[in-house]
């Protein structure tokens, strides 16, 4: 599971830059008045609280097996 | 229900911030001014694009300048509207340019009765081909820029190069905002530990530092996307306050590291607190010292130390405040669960 995750990043990684030119060339993010920029911030910010949920999720899980085991 | 009243507040005051933020259409401005330059003694058509115009109604009202300074303006002697978003401008431009040299930018200047004025800086050049004649045409003095309307609507300031990127204030701005505070808030429970020595000061300190730690990333990517599409560069050369932005928030990556390393919770608490007081007393040089000591391309920066007038009008005003309050609020939102689960799993450790 952590290595297909792991595998998934780097994909991503390697990926995103070829698809920023090519938002780059077709001009997509300055279009209307560059209102893609602002969607890209919002989705940005999304994007760092799921990854703060994620972090806590995995902390309470943690807890939850700590909790089972002890009884 | 009760003692969540500010988690409910907070959510609200972002649901407005986003509702606002991103629906309040911007004010009428000008988008492009084709061609950009233009050859004196002749008769130029120069195309006008605007954004969020009106052109179409009261068409007649809409007088277009190209103004120099304030004593010589040329007034475009016919206008024809092709639609709301453009019209077409035609100059009889006289053979010598009002001043000494022979290329010069001019200003394009509009005025509607619907929309406004509107101003799209350094937008045509005139370019003098021929030999000085003597005395300056009087086309220059005649149509003087004057009774500009100015239309008092709910709406956000249209700014060239920003557009709509002008929103991102409640997505970029709020977040360091918001981050100075909770670090502010995480200085004070860090002083508290300190003084009590109370393991929970200690987890509410990490827990509001966690928090505001997120925000300045997000703060920071944020800004590396804004900066791509306005200043051309993800990261620009010699942007001093992105650089010191980047110390900063890797001095507080240091603290987590801090703590990860010291194994005894009383030893952990005290050195991560005093790493914290000096660490918050590095990020206020750092983000707001050094980058006003000289240029920078951030607003408020080499010389004039706060938001002007200019930067900021009062309808922004409106909805950035509450943004900052609202961020802040969830920021802590999210820095008390973490503190809840710290405290849970001590707790469970010391059974």
């Amino acid at each position: 599971m952590k290595k297909r995750v792991l595998n998934f990043l780097i994909i991503m990684t390697l990926f995103v830059p070829s698809l920023m030119a090519q938002v780059e060339r077709t001009d997509f993010m300055r279009s209307i008045g560059k209102i893609y920029v602002v969607v890209a911030v919002i989705l940005t910010i999304f994007t760092g609280i799921i990854l703060f949920l994620i972090y806590l999720d995995r902390k309470i899980s943690r807890l939850e097996k700590q909790i089972e085991k002890n009884g | 229900m009760k003692s969540s009243w500010w988690k409910i507040l907070g959510v609200a005051l972002l649901l407005y911030a986003f509702i606002f933020g991103l629906l309040m259409p911007l004010k009428p401005g000008i988008y492009a001014v084709t061609p950009d330059n233009a050859i004196t003694g002749t008769t130029s058509l120069i195309r006008v694009e605007g954004y969020n115009t009106n052109f179409t109604k009261e068409a007649e009202s809409i007088k277009v300048w190209l103004k120099l300074n304030d004593t010589f303006a040329l007034m475009a002697n016919k206008i024809q509207v092709i639609d709301d978003m453009a019209l077409n401008a035609s100059f009889d431009i006289p053979v010598q340019l009002p001043i000494k040299k022979r290329i010069k930018n001019f200003t394009l200047v509009m005025d509607h009765k619907v929309d406004g004025a509107s101003v799209s800086p350094s937008a045509v050049t005139l370019t003098q081909k021929a030999d000085k004649v003597d005395n300056i045409s009087p086309q220059w003095t005649t149509n003087p820029i004057a009774g500009l309307t100015i239309v008092n609507k709910f709406n956000f300031p249209f700014r060239n190069i920003l557009y709509e990127t002008i929103r991102n204030l409640y997505f970029h701005v709020s977040l360091w905002l918001a981050m100075m505070i909770l670090f502010i808030a995480s200085v004070v429970m860090s002083f508290k530990h300190l003084r009590s020595g109370k393991p929970e000061d200690d987890w509410k300190s990490l827990s509001l530092t966690a928090a505001g730690t997120l925000m300045g990333f997000l703060g920071l990517f944020t800004g590396m996307i804004w900066a791509q599409y306005t200043w051309g560069s993800f990261w620009p050369k010699n942007e001093v306050k992105l650089n010191m932005t980047a110390v900063a928030l890797l001095i507080y990556l240091a603290y987590f590291v801090l703590r990860g390393s010291l194994e005894n919770q009383e030893q952990r608490g005290r050195i991560s607190a005093v790493y914290n007081i000096f660490a918050f007393a590095a990020l206020i040089p750092l983000l707001y010292v050094v980058p006003r000591l000289t240029s920078s391309l951030h607003p408020g920066s080499g010389g004039n130390s706060t938001f002007g007038s200019e930067d900021l009008d009062n309808t922004m005003r409106a909805v950035f405040y509450p943004a900052v309050i609202g961020w802040t609020l969830l920021g802590v939102w999210m820095g008390s669960i973490m503190y809840r689960a710290i405290a849970l799993k001590d707790k469970i450790l010391s059974r």
